[in-house]
């Protein structure tokens, strides 16, 4: 008897009667605490167009920067777009967001203070001292203060910088500012490997022309770029680094050839005795003498103890150049197309103090 | 006959299959088949910076996410040689003891919908509701936290928010007792749990199963004894049974809940002032940290190279806990219905579990097994 | 007259199974946390039974993983018409976190079944699912069933 009473008194209750009839959930659940973070909020006229943001987002295609159309009187402005169905609403876009205002707020996560942000991005960046003139153009070109003077020296302080690549741009000076590409470091050492290793036996084959030289003058021969592009996009997909690193490499590049003309051998065996590495054999069923190319150190001790003129040796440098002028293409892989390797073959300075 | 359950069955949470040998309605053998969810989270942080791989340990598992931050961060603190301010160890610890009582609370009702207990099902998840209320407040999102940092925690606690959290805390306390309670002394509950799916302490020494699991067959084995944050600053002793069935792994959970409650208690009442976060240079080198999280320990073995992390594993106790469960619960169980619920309270995370490939190389990447 | 009685039945019970097709399992326990008294979601009419052959909504959490790439087309053969698929939290729609080098899923999971409704977030409040399955899930579902016929 007593329940039934206790289940009336449970079911004529107000609350129990509106709950049963309007069958609505409470208003009270739909309200967000202030912390909850929801997807970010873009204040479009605060943004630097630093970047900072994209390359700090831990999920893919979850933020991109866009800029608008240009009119008449003003250059389109800059700003981050979050798409929804990717963002998983982390806060750290708008945690270590550098503009001032933010241009992102989420929860209260942009009320962090700026001390502790550090921006994870695939490049990083760092002054060569031996180069640097100190002029101060690229602490002036950085928007968030992120090139310190320590002892009349320049530092890039990496928990401020956002690898905007504001500074790579305003130095005057090639190579005093550097921007580093930090990942794939394996990737980057297969791809020089590879460019060193086609170039080299491009001018092996190149043999006739070798010959002519003297100590005088030069050759220039060019090779186009994108027969190796393929092979270094299959190395590294990331199609702006590949290009990156290959240019820097290329430009960079300095190789000796040795080249080895059997016809003049005399079998003195000298050359024999002084290579250091033992890539330089004789063997007596072919009574030949022979050179192991993947033990040449390129010392040039055989060119310099040769006293018939078996060896050659060739100085080699390089540069990306452009195939036809006044291109804008702004696709890399139409970009690489353009692009051919400059090379420049002389004969080793040595020649000249040995011929003396 | 080999009775299959899963990948999508009504009474898993996630997908996985559960072979089972019965002779009649008794369960003979079990045998457990993985790979429904593998996502490689591991390759995915190689190489990349740890402000982008905390938020990926995150999603290594939805239910005990914080732990997993909790462990990376400690890990990469204990690289760099360096402890997160007194201050921030504190309110790991609040955090970390909430998503353990509203893990618990989800164990639990997991178990309870298994044995078509439906009322206490609810019970449950009213009462986690309490405390997920509360991990939202302090730190901004139900599941996924994005609380932690290497150096301490990302955001500090106002009073206000101490305040609620511990008026949570008490709504929680207030019915925890007549649930419990529903529950120890129900007649047809015990039937469903009283001497089903038992192991022994040696068969789950064999199984290396972990945390409540391996806590309610005798091993007295909890880390956060062993944690530098709990054995300085706050009392703690583990809680154990002897038994290992059902009823006592879910005691063992229900247990567990008034001690983190205490273990908030305290951590509120002694939370230092000071800084939460100090700035941390991360160093180059290896290093290994063992946690407890909800189901057992969490190892992360981690090798950075700077800001960088070069090579990264991670074991979860969810795998060793599956696999004693398979090997020795399962085992003579007496019909296929308590073989679900004892596989309910070894409480699985398969999410967690997944993260291996195993090439046969012989036969060929065709016949690779996910894990 | 018939056609509009079905169409009132069909939206006032809603049978619905969950499919993880390889995610974090974040959204499963908010929709777990669906059943709640809280949110209450079979005041509304839905049931979330877990088996595709009496469902009528198929919620997808994950991104679609190595095995789960035929599996998804199979559960989605098994549930009986009309059906719409929902897809819950970022992995279903673009893969999250995981969809970058080094992880092994093939989202979205609209490559291999028509979706009708995406709810984001990672994972999205049980308040936001509950939003909005009621705004776009018995519409949708009634809609279905007259195209069909």
């Amino acid at each position: 008897m007593s329940s039934v009473i206790w289940y009336l008194y449970e079911f004529g209750r107000k609350v129990w009667v509106k709950g049963f009839f309007n069958g609505k959930t409470s208003k009270e659940i739909m309200e967000k605490p202030d912390r909850f973070r929801d997807f970010p909020k873009v204040l479009k006229k605060n943004c630097i167009g630093c970047g900072a943001c994209t390359s700090s987002c831990p999920s893919p295609n979850a933020i991109k920067l866009i800029r608008d159309m240009d009119d008449k009187d003003h250059h389109g402005i800059t700003y981050p777009v979050i798409n929804k169905g990717a963002c998983i609403r982390c806060g750290f876009c708008a945690e270590i967001c550098p503009s001032e205002p933010k241009t992102l707020e989420c929860g209260e996560n942009h009320f962090i203070t700026e001390k502790f942000n550090i921006v994870p991005s695939k490049r990083k960046f760092i002054v060569d001292d031996f180069l640097c003139i100190v002029c101060g153009k690229c602490r002036d070109a950085c928007n968030v203060n992120a090139i310190e003077e320590i002892n009349n020296r320049f530092r890039v302080n990496e928990k401020k910088c956002v690898a905007c690549g504001d500074c790579l741009k305003s130095c005057p000076v090639k190579g005093a500012m550097k921007g580093i590409f930090i990942n794939n470091l394996e990737e980057q050492k297969t791809i020089i490997k590879l460019i060193v290793d086609r170039l080299e036996s491009f001018i092996e084959n190149k043999k006739e022309e070798l010959d002519k030289l003297d100590n005088l003058s030069l050759v220039k021969i060019q090779y186009p770029l994108s027969e190796l592009w393929d092979e270094i996009i299959a190395i590294l997909p990331d199609e702006e680094v590949a290009y990156e690193v290959t240019e820097n490499a290329i430009n960079r590049l300095k190789i000796r050839v040795m080249t080895w003309n059997e016809d003049n051998c005399k079998l003195c065996k000298l050359c024999v005795d002084e290579c250091p590495t033992g890539a330089i054999t004789y063997n007596e069923e072919d009574n030949r003498v022979k050179h192991d190319k993947n033990k040449c150190l390129r010392c040039s001790y055989c060119y310099q103890t040769c006293p018939f003129g078996v060896v050659k040796y060739f100085v080699v440098k390089f540069l990306v150049e452009n195939n036809e002028e006044n291109n804008n293409d702004k696709d890399i892989n139409e970009i690489v197309k353009n692009k051919v390797i400059g090379i420049t073959i002389k004969t080793s300075p040595l020649s000249a103090y040995l011929s003396d | 006959m080999i009775l299959p359950i899963g990948p999508i069955h009504p009474s898993l949470k996630e997908p996985l299959r559960l072979k089972l040998k019965t002779k009649g309605e008794k369960v003979l053998e079990a045998e457990i088949d993985y790979g429904y969810v593998h996502r490689g989270i591991e390759k995915i942080m190689e190489g990349k910076p740890w402000q982008k791989c905390i938020y990926l340990a995150e999603r290594v598992c939805g239910i005990c996410s914080y732990e997993h931050t909790q462990t990376f961060a400690e890990t990469l603190e204990k690289i760099s040689d360096v402890r997160a301010p007194l201050r921030a160890q504190f309110l790991r610890v609040i955090t970390n003891e909430l998503d353990r009582i509203q893990s618990h609370y989800l164990a639990n009702s997991t178990f309870f919908k298994a044995i078509e207990h439906e009322t206490l099902f609810m019970y449950m998840l009213s009462q986690r509701e309490h405390i997920m209320d509360a991990i939202e407040l302090l730190t901004g999102n139900r599941v996924n936290m994005g609380w932690n940092v290497i150096g301490g925690v990302r955001m500090d606690v106002k009073e206000i928010h101490l305040k609620q959290i511990l008026e949570k805390l008490e709504a929680v306390e207030k019915n925890h007792d007549r649930y419990v309670g529903i529950f120890e002394n129900g007649p047809i509950v015990g039937l469903r749990s009283k001497k089903v799916g038992r192991m022994t302490k040696e068969e789950a020494l064999k199984g290396r199963a972990v945390g409540p699991i391996g806590r309610a067959s005798g091993l007295k084995h909890d880390l956060r004894e062993k944690h530098h944050t709990y054995c300085e600053n706050l009392e703690f002793k583990p809680i154990w049974r002897k038994k290992g069935d059902n009823f006592a792994r879910t005691m063992n959970r229900f247990n567990e809940i008034p001690q983190s409650i205490d273990l908030i208690r305290q951590a509120i009442e002694n939370l230092p002032e000071g800084n939460i976060r100090s700035d941390v240079e991360i160093k180059s080198g290896y290093g290994e940290w063992r946690n407890e999280a909800p189901r057992g320990e969490v190892l992360y073995m981690v090798e950075t190279n700077g800001n960088l992390i070069k090579q990264i594993s991670i074991r979860t106790p969810s795998i060793m806990n599956i696999d004693s469960c398979a090997k020795y619960m399962l085992k003579d169980v007496a019909t296929v219905t308590d073989a679900v619920a004892t596989y309910a309270t070894a409480d699985p995370c398969i999410a967690c579990a997944e993260r291996v490939a195993i090439l046969d190389m012989d036969k060929g990447y065709d016949t690779y097994k996910l894990l | 007259m018939f056609q509009s009685l079905k169409n009132i039945v069909r939206k006032s019970s809603i049978h619905v199974c969950i499919v993880n097709c390889g995610g974090c399992n974040g959204c499963d326990v908010e929709l777990v946390a669906l059943f709640s008294p809280r949110y209450d979601i079979e005041q509304y009419g839905i049931y979330i039974h877990n088996n595709p052959r009496e469902a009528d909504v198929l919620l997808i959490t994950g991104a679609v993983t190595e095995q789960w790439i035929h599996n998804i087309k199979r559960v989605y053969s098994k549930v009986p018409e009309p059906k719409i698929v929902v897809c819950v939290g970022n992995c279903p729609i673009s893969g999250d976190v995981f969809n970058q080098e080094g992880g092994t899923v093939h989202a979205p999971v609209s490559n291999f079944i028509p979706v009708a409704a995406e709810i984001s977030g990672c994972p999205p409040r049980p308040s936001e699912i509950l939003n909005a399955i009621l705004s776009t899930g018995p519409g949708a579902i009634s809609n279905r069933g007259r195209e069909r016929k």
